[in-house]
């Protein structure tokens, strides 16, 4: 590798030596503890695929570079220099990580592996071997966020359509105003994703409860960070943060999508406004009954997949399943569950890969768990693992129905 | 120069060095912490059942993750760290008399041998554990030499403990000369006595010293300094 | 329909989940000679903001959208 580069890398990585990198850097004993809790290496038992495994692909960079005992005796530590079999062992650990953090909650230090496997990201970018897909998107994303006065017309055009299925499918009279835009001072800035099931069902939501609302014009995830460019990212989330200001907003509220979410309540700093899932928007409106669901109505066994960053890294868990419990007479609760669910194998951007034989593989507990409740319908909150958890019951041949939580809302909604 | 100058400058120099170092390392690296960037936003992972001093501690001191996932491993844990909190008391009543810690009247040191035996008995756990497949493979040089580093220092510690306590092999260093020469070192006027220097098992006592001062000067820059980041990462994931 | 417009490959992305259609059509594109005509048929809302920023952010150029009842054809000209 050329000098010219490695200095390049090198740059970025110490610019990522925050204070939890520091200590995640130094802390960890190898203890192992970790080393299992991965749903990619319960799949594929390959070090690699390991929580510790990934981490110390970027930790022995680390201690090359910011160490002087990394420096004076690599062997101590294993450091390595930058090479380009280490960038090769940086994709495979970085782009196999779903940034679900289930190992964050196996780390007697509470190690975050995730934050460390961006790192690697930005690395891999930085060397020019990052997914093209996920850079094109981010890229993208970041122009739809500079011109997107070009391209309001032909949104609220298209928008137009789907109020005419709302309207269809709550039996109104009329379509119009259905599904706002630009609404100055509305309680509630709704932000979607590209696919007309995001707007249409929660549209219906909305309606039903009366809510003065508004619909963003841009898609709730953030391919900046999916890529691991933190001037992406952060520009990304800053065109909705933007657009709330501007319109006034009390709340922003975010579509069924984990990253989407956990970027806007927790990564951003302090914001004017708040921040929630529509999960939560949906059990206030039924907890103060806003809408009304059909009681028990659905006999099938129901089971709940805990979204990642809703989850375990959001904190929602008891309001789908409220949620759900109003509907379906036999919920059936997934084991391990809750913060100790196994991830689907979807997240962090990896369903936009081409990768679909590992993530059948990476599935795998996922699958087992799913097999074990008899469930027929899975609901869940997020994007990402809708679309992986109908690639796994696609490769296992799993007989379930794959429902996102809005959807089976709506299809219970006494109008 | 002959075997006592090296003798001395273990057992004086090197042991103010190797202080320094300590507490020099560990404040430096806390000073790298306090200037290195804070993260935007907060890393929490939930639920939160405790509040945040309380669930750090309880993590930090109870390791439940290590409970839920190998009670073993989580055995061998506590029975170190815990031991290694008497062994820091015993050496504290090796400075001087402590009457706080004669609460429990005991003989010193404490435990008659049992703590020495307990760590050494978790050191070689922690190491035949990295023997096996897959913690084999996530082990580097650094883990195999601290755990060995700290087992060195605990069998010969043990023995001039252990052999001092049932006067084998003719070992007669009287309590009170390991505190004549210790509380020494802590007024800045080092003095060996003639009880340890005349001992035939003067070089044991030496290298202890050197191996705990080895161990010392490592803490800062090594993985052992999760003794005092632990709390510190723990806090992040609840922050 | 003018002979400029003429489609030298046709995709359908009907139904398929975000952020697929952008990738599918990237990825198709590259394949593609400079000058050659995409036909890209989506029912994603979000195709009529996000293929625009995506051809303008790749340095191509949508010629022509024809919106039909449930989808719209998207026509993509490579330009480079």
């Amino acid at each position: 590798m050329e000098k010219q580069k490695i200095a390049e890398l090198r740059k970025i990585l110490t610019s990522r030596l925050n204070r939890p990198m520091r200590y995640y850097n130094d802390t960890c004993t190898r203890c192992g503890l970790c080393y299992d809790t991965c749903h990619a290496y319960q799949g594929i038992p390959e070090k690699i695929y390991s929580p510790v495994g990934r981490a110390e692909v970027v930790r022995k960079l680390y201690k090359k570079y910011t160490r002087l005992s990394g420096y004076l005796f690599p062997y101590w530590g294993d450091s390595t220099s930058f090479n380009d079999p280490v960038m090769d062992e940086a994709y495979k650990a970085v782009w196999s990580c779903t940034g679900c953090r289930r190992c964050v909650m196996n780390c007697p230090f509470g190690i975050d592996t995730a934050l460390m496997m961006s790192v690697g990201k930005h690395l891999l970018i930085q060397n020019g071997t990052a997914p093209e897909e996920l850079v094109m998107l981010a890229d993208a994303a970041v122009e739809k966020g500079k011109s997107i006065e070009e391209f309001k017309e032909g949104y609220r055009q298209v928008i137009r359509d789907l109020e005419k299925e709302v309207q269809k499918r709550l039996g109104l009279a009329e379509p119009d105003g259905l599904i706002p835009m630009e609404k100055k001072n509305a309680e509630i800035l709704y932000v979607g994703l590209a696919g007309a099931h995001t707007i249409v069902n929660p549209a219906i939501i909305f309606n039903a409860a009366r809510e003065n609302w508004t619909l963003s014009f841009f898609e709730g995830v953030n391919f900046g960070f999916f890529a691991g460019d933190p001037e992406k990212a952060d520009f990304i989330a800053k065109r909705i943060i933007n657009e709330a200001t501007a319109l006034n907003v009390k709340e922003i509220v975010i579509v069924e999508c984990g990253t989407a979410f956990r970027i806007m309540r927790f990564l951003m700093g302090k914001l004017p406004f708040k921040v929630s899932s529509i999960v939560e928007v949906i059990h206030r409106y039924l907890a103060a009954g806003r809408i009304k669901l059909k009681d028990k109505s659905v006999a099938e066994p129901v089971t709940y997949h805990d979204p990642c960053q809703i989850g375990r890294n959001g904190g929602i868990y008891d309001e789908p399943r409220d949620i759900i419990h109003a509907v379906a007479a036999d919920y059936r609760e997934m084991s391990p569950t809750r913060e100790q669910n196994w991830c689907c194998g979807g997240g962090g951007g990896l369903v936009a890969l081409d990768n679909e034989e590992f993530r059948i593989k990476s599935g795998k507990p996922k699958k087992e768990q799913i097999v074990k409740t008899g469930a027929k319908i899975v609901v869940t909150a997020c994007e990402n693992c809708v679309m992986q958890l109908k690639t796994i019951a696609n490769g296992y041949g799993l007989d379930v129905e794959i429902k996102y939580l809005t959807e089976f809302v709506c299809e219970n909604l006494i109008r | 120069m002959g075997w006592s100058d090296v003798y001395y400058f273990i057992m004086v120099p090197m042991v103010y060095a190797a202080f320094a170092i300590f507490m020099a390392g560990i404040v430096f690296k806390l000073i790298v912490v306090f200037f290195s960037k804070k993260s935007k936003g907060t890393f929490s992972t939930f639920p939160k059942i405790l509040p945040r001093p309380l669930g750090v501690l309880k993590d930090a001191f109870l390791v439940p993750v290590a409970w839920k996932r190998d009670k073993i491993l989580w055995f061998f844990i506590i029975a170190y760290h815990a031991a290694f909190v008497l062994l820091f008391i015993g050496h504290l009543e090796l400075i001087k008399e402590f009457a706080l810690l004669q609460i429990i009247p005991h003989q010193v040191f404490l435990g008659a041998g049992i703590v020495g035996i307990v760590l050494i008995i978790s050191v070689l756990y922690f190491l035949f554990r990295r023997f096996k497949s897959p913690w084999r493979g996530i082990s580097v040089p650094e883990d195999y030499l601290i755990l060995l580093l700290i087992f060195m220092t605990m069998i010969v510690g043990s023995h001039l403990n252990l052999a001092a306590r049932y006067n084998a092999a003719g070992f007669d260093i009287p309590v009170e000369d390991y505190r004549t020469y210790l509380s020494s070192l802590f007024a800045f006027n080092p003095t060996i006595p003639a009880g340890i220097t005349g001992s035939p098992h003067y070089v044991l006592v030496a290298l202890h010293i050197f191996f705990a001062n080895l161990v010392l000067m490592v803490i800062p820059f090594s993985k052992i300094i999760h003794m005092v980041f632990t709390f510190l990462s723990l806090n992040i994931q609840r922050k | 329909m003018s002979d400029a417009l003429k489609p030298d490959v046709t995709m359908d992305l009907k139904g398929l989940a975000c952020p697929l259609p952008v990738i599918k059509v990237n990825q198709q594109i590259k394949k593609m000679q400079v000058g050659q005509i995409l036909v890209a048929e989506t029912t994603d809302p979000g195709a009529h903001a996000d293929f625009p920023a995506w051809a303008k952010s790749t340095g191509n150029e949508i010629v022509n959208t024809e919106k039909k009842e449930t989808s719209t054809m998207f026509y993509i000209k490579k330009l480079k």
